[in-house]
């Protein structure tokens, strides 16, 4: 390959699109958990992510200092998604999503409803209806789902554009439960932006995210309870870029048999095992 | 007066205040907040017409880290 091709890949530089913005990064980062507000702006800042997420949650009377951690969201000068965390029917989440509209100025919503306090699992009928009705009233609802192919058609029969399956249980680490409901989900809808939301709990489970072809991976814990989120944040940058050329790149087929990848035409001192 | 919960606590209102007169009363902050009545949003537009009744539940919401 000549050197100008090379040096063409070598600066590659990743381009897409979702909710009518045209981002660089695949990456969707949380903004909470992180040891101190100046830890979450530093990895935020070197994971180059172009999408965060925040909440919203009850004021206490008598604050009138402001809002320190909002004040350094809006100085990332990065496009904010805010989550209906913490809702666990429809009304609740339809009610946080138009008050996250007015507070934070913004159309997208992470749509989240909890079915069962103890793993978290999103309730696959309530968002399906609090959707219909978001879509309904101008949202570009982001849906934080379960791995089900068919809750994906319901979601995209009622107009998502986006769909985000949990890899596992929020907060858990475990990674991609089930890998292969993902790749259904992937195969069914190549028109649909697709993000792995959820139970990342390392650089390499990010990777195989990408592998699979997903469009992007939002995650939060497992870079605000590293260790070192700021270099976990980075870490995390350059695994969901990798993870992507390799899925653009095409992974070879898995053989059954071993496969020699040493010529063996002049092997020395050959010989042929009983 | 009338009782009312805001924000989960039960709290005493002069009678017919409305949205933004309840605001300053409870010495909230009068802006970066949203407001909810019986689970049902309430836009910044309508807090001079929306007056509170007893027994209303009233969430008033501001940003914070989410994931």
């Amino acid at each position: 390959m000549k050197n100008e091709k090379l040096a063409i890949i070598n600066q590659y530089k990743d381009e897409w699109e979702i909710g009518g913005k045209t981002l660089n990064s695949r990456l969707l980062i949380g903004s909470a958990l992180y040891p101190s507000p100046a830890n979450m702006e530093d990895a935020i800042k070197i994971s180059e992510a172009q999408i965060v997420t925040v909440s919203l949650r009850r004021q206490a009377a008598g604050e009138n200092t402001g809002n320190h951690f909002w004040d350094i969201i809006k100085a990332l000068n990065i496009h904010v998604l805010p989550n209906t965390a913490g809702c666990h029917c429809a009304k609740e989440a339809i009610a946080t999503a138009q008050m996250a509209r007015e507070v934070f100025g913004t159309n997208w919503i992470k749509l989240e409803v909890i079915g069962d306090q103890y793993n978290l699992q999103p309730d696959p009928f309530e968002t399906v209806k609090a959707a219909e009705v978001l879509i309904k009233e101008g949202f570009e609802v982001f849906p934080y789902t379960i791995d089900d192919l068919v809750v994906a058609k319901r979601l995209a029969d009622i107009g998502c554009k986006i769909i985000m399956p949990w890899g596992s249980m929020i907060g858990s680490g475990k990674g991609l439960m089930n890998p292969d409901n993902l790749i259904a989900i992937r195969k069914q809808f190549p028109e649909l932006k697709l993000i792995v939301d959820a139970g990342i709990g390392k650089p390499s489970h990010a990777t195989q995210a990408m592998e699979l072809g997903y469009d992007g991976v939002l995650l939060n814990s497992a870079i605000a309870l590293a260790q070192d989120p700021v270099k976990m944040a980075n870490a995390f940058r350059v695994a969901i870029k990798a993870g992507r050329l390799g899925y653009e790149a095409g992974t070879m087929q898995e053989r059954t048999f071993a496969s020699p990848s040493t010529p063996t035409i002049g092997t020395p001192f050959w010989h042929q095992f009983n | 007066m009338i009782k009312v919960s805001v924000n989960g606590e039960i709290k005493e209102l002069k009678k017919d205040l409305n949205i933004k007169e309840m605001i300053e009363a409870l010495q909230y902050k009068t802006q970066g907040f949203a407001v909810a009545v019986n689970t049902t949003f309430v836009a910044v537009q309508s807090y001079e017409k929306t007056t509170i009744k007893a027994g209303d539940t009233i969430d008033i919401l501001a940003p914070v880290q989410g994931g």
